[in-house]
């Protein structure tokens, strides 16, 4: 078996020489997935990256590359990303990569999740303290805003969490974090309540 | 028991659906036969129109071919470095443009060793694709779907070892021929059942199961001869256990090659399925931009406006009418002003996930089996081996040696690196062929819902989605048409791509002769 294998990792040395040989557009890619102006697209449950701070986006990238992010059998979304933020990584352009991200037009996304805010506003306590009062994230914590952001992978997230498709290696601290806090929303009810909370927040500057 | 025309129809729609009513009603005189589909007439001038076309798969070239002989003025924008869509074959050098997992195809250099990553067979009532075929120059020949002697093999039969097509059809049959030919009973048929239609019955299922003069079956040469040694009586093979046959699985998929679109006699174009986007290249190609993905698109109230990204840069173009067949769950993310009710849709079909992979081997080991052509079948997560039915007797062939139908099955393969799929397929592979792996030179695996520019394969349309979004997203917005497989009741096939860019064009040309102002059916 072994024999047989070597053609393919020539074949796929190869891959990735002519893929880098070709220049220009190559961050097109992202807005293939993640839709125009990297805005999200639900159709394929591709998240919204505009606007994203570009600590987290280059984190996120790198967890994804190294497997801390996308590895359990389960995570069919977060398959289809590492193998993009590893060859990102291994081409040396996932900074790049980031500012582009960086350059696009965030739009507001439409809130998607039905949920209760009231029941919500009272969960979101235990967020509040990381993610800021108004959603506005937290750098110094290394706490991303949570406002504008695709609810509905909100959700997807807070749920990967809980049943431990995210944030279970033991390389992410601020997963292992979220894991816990992720575990006080007791059902989907309740993780649909504090999203539907963070829809109404409106961050610290005014969005378009 | 008393059968009526009418209840033999709902036994008919009960297991072929509305479709088998329609053809049976017809077989009985009920109903005319339909006119056959025909390419439209466009009778409008398309002077001074101009229609962009997003997507260069089978339907946006259909309708730039169509529409350009008509004298609209044409541009293809495709997203892709290639044309076609996922009508794509792979030969020496090919590039597959996986997000994550960008492989190059290694087989050899030579003419019959292709791999058809997309559409791969086309039926004779195809009459629009076969049409273009004839006109486009593109040379067809036979394909074969349904080979008695392939192998069928499921490891909860038979402790996993595979038994000849023919075998499990024919023993089967002969099972359940002798069953009924042994369990109906005369005196309780009543009505128009009458002691000669008994009897004729009986003879049917003789021959139905080829059972002998007592209604047994005791085998029957269907099944293959137990030697093929012309010089001595003919021996045959003894029925395998039918509780045995009955454990599989396999008979959900045992008349695959039954079915309108894959009963024989089944063709491909000689070299590849990728003949076809040649034949419509050489007349289109120089109005298709490649590289040039869609951001946004605004529907005007006279026309539509496109903005797209080229060498990173934006390029804002307008025209009279959009034809569009970026597909349905990638248009969810690109800006529009669509009315929320059509775009509602986009989200609404789910994405098909099939999976394939082929391998060039480096010999025709199927043939000294017996096999030339056809399907072998698994309930294993390949589901599928294919063999190909042309370069018989060569040295090397392009198996096909995954093919999975079930998202499950084709995730499983997905988030596996290339290396790894074909690992896993060659294991599997070797349950049908024990020395499998050691003929596999190199390999191609595609993934079609991690495809650059497609991100999955035919939209999973099934009732009540039919109805409930079917006619929306087939109308026009404004001036905007959504095409391809996409928008047909034909999904995952060439035929239905034509037939959705026809249905288009034919409401463009009506809009065109009554003035070219007219929204129709929007």
């Amino acid at each position: 078996m072994k024999r047989l294998l070597a053609p393919f990792a020539v074949l796929l040395l190869l891959a990735f020489l002519v893929s880098s040989a070709r220049a220009g557009n190559d961050f097109d890619y992202c807005l293939l997935c993640h839709g125009s102006n990297a805005n999200g697209n639900y159709g394929i449950r591709a998240p919204k990256l505009s606007g994203i701070e570009p600590w987290y986006l280059a984190r996120q990238l790198e967890n994804f590359a190294a497997g801390v992010r996308g590895a359990p059998a389960d995570d069919a979304a977060g398959h289809e990303m590492a193998p993009v933020a590893l060859r990102l990584k291994q081409q040396g352009s996932l900074d790049a990569a980031v500012k582009f991200i960086g350059s696009l037009d965030p739009g507001r996304p439409h809130a998607t999740v039905q949920g209760d805010a009231t029941t919500g506003k009272k969960l979101y306590a235990a967020c509040a303290a990381c993610h800021g009062a108004r959603g506005e994230g937290n750098a110094a914590l290394q706490s991303p805003a949570l406002v504008a952001r695709s609810d509905w992978y909100l959700v997807t997230q807070l749920t990967n969490y809980k049943t431990g498709l995210r944030g279970a290696d033991e390389r992410d601290t601020y997963g292992a974090q979220m894991r816990a806090i992720a575990a006080t929303l007791v059902d989907d009810q309740a993780i649909a309540n504090v999203v539907a909370y963070i829809n109404t927040l409106q961050g610290l500057a005014p969005r378009n | 028991m008393k059968i009526s025309r009418r209840d033999f129809l709902n036994w008919a729609g009960a297991v072929g659906g509305s479709t088998a009513v329609y053809r049976a009603a017809m077989g009985m005189g009920l109903l005319p036969i339909a006119a056959r589909a025909a390419r439209p007439l466009l009778t409008a001038s398309g002077k001074s129109k101009k229609v962009l076309i997003l997507g260069a798969g089978i339907s946006g070239l259909t309708s730039a071919y169509e529409l350009s002989k008509h004298g609209y003025e044409v541009q293809v924008l495709e997203a892709s470095f290639r044309a076609g869509g996922r009508n794509m074959t792979v030969r020496h050098g090919s590039r597959i443009d996986e997000t994550g997992y960008p492989q190059v195809c290694n087989f050899d250099d030579d003419p019959d060793l292709y791999f058809n990553c997309g559409p791969a067979r086309i039926p004779g009532h195809h009459v629009n694709l076969l049409g273009y075929c004839k006109e486009l120059d593109v040379e067809l020949e036979p394909f074969i779907n349904d080979n008695r002697n392939a192998w069928v093999q499921d490891d909860a039969m038979f402790g996993g070892k595979p038994i000849r097509a023919r075998e499990y059809l024919s023993d089967t049959r002969g099972f359940v021929a002798e069953l009924m030919a042994k369990s109906i009973n005369k005196d309780a048929l009543t009505g128009p059942m009458t002691a000669d239609d008994w009897d004729r019955l009986r003879e049917y299922l003789r021959y139905f199961g080829e059972l002998d003069p007592q209604f047994k079956y005791i085998g029957t040469s269907r099944s293959g001869l137990a030697t093929h040694d012309y010089t001595a009586p003919e021996v045959l093979k003894a029925p395998l256990s039918p509780s045995e046959l009955l454990k599989s699985k396999f008979m959900l998929i045992m008349s695959f090659g039954e079915t309108d679109d894959q009963a024989a006699m089944m063709m491909e174009p000689v070299g590849g399925m990728d003949r076809v986007v040649a034949g419509f290249m050489r007349k289109v190609g120089h109005l298709v931009q490649l590289e040039s993905q869609v951001q946004r698109i605004k529907v005007l109230p006279r026309g539509v406006e496109v903005t797209y990204r080229r060498d990173g840069e934006y390029v804002t173009t307008r025209a009279d009418y959009v034809l569009n067949c970026i597909p349905m769950h990638l248009l969810a993310g690109i800006e529009h002003n669509f009315p929320a009710e059509y775009a509602a849709g986009f989200t609404a079909i789910p994405r098909g996930k099939l999976f394939k992979i082929g391998f060039q081997m480096k010999e025709r080991f199927w043939e000294r089996e017996g096999i030339y052509g056809g399907i072998s079948w698994t309930l294993q997560d390949i589901q599928q081996i294919w063999y190909p039915a042309h370069g018989i007797h060569r040295k090397k062939g392009v198996v096909l040696g995954a093919y999975t139908f079930s998202p499950e099955a084709g995730e499983k393969f997905a988030r596996l690196p290339p290396a790894e799929r074909f690992k896993l397929a060659i294991a599997q592979g070797a349950k049908i062929h024990p020395d499998y792996a050691s003929h596999v030179e190199s390999g191609v695996s595609i993934a079609w819902h991690q495809m650059n520019h497609m991100l999955g394969c035919a939209a999973q349309w099934e009732e009540p989605l039919f109805k409930q979004w079917f006619k929306t997203l087939q109308s026009p917005a404004g001036s905007h048409y959504l095409i391809g497989d996409q928008v047909s009741y034909h999904p995952g096939w060439q035929e239905g791509a034509i037939a959705s860019a026809h249905h288009a064009m034919a409401d463009i040309d009506a809009r065109e002769r009554a003035g070219g102002t007219q929204v129709v059916h929007s």
